[in-house]
């Protein structure tokens, strides 16, 4: 039987496509529950470092220029100028620079435009005080006099603060009432980016098993492509590969062939072949032991690889095989030759990577052809890899 | 008008123009009634107290720029010296932050003056600035442009009015 080397298996078939669209698939979910809480420190920052101060700013005006209503500073020195006005005391230079340097003041504190467009007193009431200024620089008017005329800008500024209060606490209002409903937003947009960062992380944690059950899968069925279903141990692509893996070993192929097979199956049946089959791999297992690796390469052909540095010890497997077989006694009712299930075993030792597989296999197979040859039952070893 | 130049024009009105020794008294009298407070600037860095004429800061000034003051609601064509150069000429540098009062009893300490957009106003529209015009010096800053909005006078804090004093803080 001439046994063809087997051709060089295509590279394990790489499960590319699957596995790449569920790490981009892992990759976007954990992304995207990763923005989702990136956005949420994003708002909390937010949060703390813009909208706060800014609250801060609009209701803490102590301290700062316009922290005290301009129209109540303003009355304030109106009111200092009436009590110099009405000491009692007579009205004399020092006095008079007293009263001018808080008319001034006050002056320089309501001519804002502000109350000139929004409060009609305004404008009356800074002629008032210019024209209080010039009487009281030329002395034509008495001090109670001129602190009785200073009572319509008083009351003028009076009503300012209250309008200017009132449009205050309307603005606060406004702003609390503003704040209130962003800070409604801020909650629940927050809770909802929570969920959201969660629910994304729970996809993620759902995609990386899913990956992990489809690498297992993978694996398993990689495996289970590398084995023979009848026999449970490996086939030809099982055989390139650890070949493969095991560069610079000395190892030994040795191929296995049952005599008349054909003959076996057509008197017996099929499953009793199948059944010889399985009792061949055992045996081989048991001569060779755990360290052979072996293969159905198809039908009746069997293989075996194990680690050998010297031509004797491949002699005392391939003797020990034939003497087992014999022990084991398979019966063979229409073996041409025999009543018993007879081996031709055809075997070569190499160092993998000095030698191909290939050509270990052309060598083990011209030996094991030579056994056919010679009328089958038998073993040869063949020199040369 | 200050007192230097009040007395110079006292002497010229004795020895050389004895007819016009009534109009030099009324000039006397006349500076007598302007107000004695706002003719100088306190400058003070640790002991040194020194005392600047405002006549003197507005002959110094040397930049005119148009600002639109949000308290006026207009634009007023402002005249006055170069803040940060100001306080390099009186501390040898610019302090790291500077105590003011101002004539209307405000106080505050206020730091970032090495920026050479902060002008002391001493004069607006070709008028020396008055307690009445929120002067005799008054901080502004050139090129607030969008960073302020003028709707809001809280945005105008630093513009400090009616100064008096500026004190180095170091």
């Amino acid at each position: 039987m001439i046994i063809e080397p087997p051709p060089s298996p295509p590279a394990v078939p790489l499960p590319v496509p699957a596995p790449l669209t569920r790490k981009r698939r892992y990759v976007t979910w954990l992304s995207l529950s990763l923005m989702s809480f990136m956005a949420l420190m994003v708002i909390i920052v937010y949060e703390a470092r813009w909208v706060y101060p800014e609250i801060q700013a609009y209701f803490s005006q102590t301290g700062n220029l316009t922290g005290q209503q301009l129209a109540t500073r303003s009355r304030g020195y109106l009111q200092l100028a009436q009590q110099h006005l009405l000491s009692g005391q007579p009205l004399d230079d020092e006095q008079r620079q007293a009263v001018r340097l808080n008319l001034d003041l006050a002056y320089g504190l309501i001519d804002v435009e502000v109350y000139r467009q929004r409060y009609s007193c305004t404008q009356p009431s800074l002629e008032t005080l210019n024209l209080l200024t010039e009487r009281l620089k030329e002395t034509t008017v008495t001090p109670f006099d001129a602190a009785a005329e200073l009572l319509g800008p008083i009351g003028c500024l009076t009503s300012i603060e209250m309008n200017q209060l009132d449009l205050r606490g309307m603005a606060i209002n406004e702003f609390s009432e503003s704040t209130r409903r962003y800070n409604q937003i801020l909650t629940y947009s927050s809770m909802v980016i929570f969920a959201l960062g969660l629910l994304f992380w729970v996809m993620h944690e759902r995609q990386l098993r899913r990956t992990e059950r489809a690498t297992k899968q993978t694996i398993a069925w990689m495996q289970q492509a590398m084995r023979d279903p009848l026999t449970g141990i490996g086939n030809r692509s099982a055989l390139h590969q650890d070949v493969v893996a095991k560069e610079g070993a000395a190892l030994a192929v040795i191929l296995v062939d049952i005599d008349f097979f054909k003959q076996y199956n057509d008197s017996l049946g099929h499953p009793e072949g199948d059944q010889l089959l399985r009792r061949l791999a055992s045996l081989l297992r048991y001569v060779l032991g755990a360290e052979a690796k072996l293969y159905r390469l198809g039908g009746d052909e069997f293989a075996a690889v194990l680690p050998c540095d010297d031509d004797a010890l491949l002699i005392s497997y391939c003797d020990q095989l034939t003497s087992v077989l014999e022990q084991a006694a398979f019966k063979h009712p229409t073996h041409p030759h025999n009543e018993r299930v007879t081996l031709s075993i055809g075997a070569a030792r190499f160092i993998a990577g000095e030698a191909t597989l290939s050509d270990a296999y052309k060598a083990a197979d011209k030996a094991l052809y030579r056994v056919k040859s010679a009328g089958r039952n038998g073993w040869q070893i063949s020199t040369t890899a | 008008m200050n007192a230097a130049s009040s007395i110079v024009a006292m002497r010229c009105c004795a020895h050389h123009y004895p007819k016009a020794s009534v109009a030099c008294i009324l000039l006397l009298l006349s500076w007598l009634s302007v107000p004695v407070y706002a003719h100088a600037l306190n400058v003070i860095n640790g002991e040194k107290n020194t005392a600047l004429a405002l006549n003197e800061l507005r002959q110094q000034s040397t930049v005119n720029s148009p600002v639109f003051d949000p308290f006026q609601g207009r634009e007023v064509e402002m005249h006055g010296l170069e803040f940060r150069r100001f306080l390099i000429n009186q501390f040898g540098e610019v302090p790291p932050a500077l105590h003011f009062t101002t004539w209307d009893g405000y106080e505050v300490t206020l730091g970032g003056w090495d920026d050479p957009k902060w002008l002391m106003v001493t004069a607006e529209d070709g008028e020396p600035l008055t307690l009445r015009s929120r002067g005799p010096l008054r901080l502004v800053d050139l090129a607030y442009n969008d960073q302020r909005d003028i709707k809001s006078l809280r945005e105008f804090n630093d513009w400090i009015w009616m100064i008096r004093s500026i004190e180095a803080r170091w």
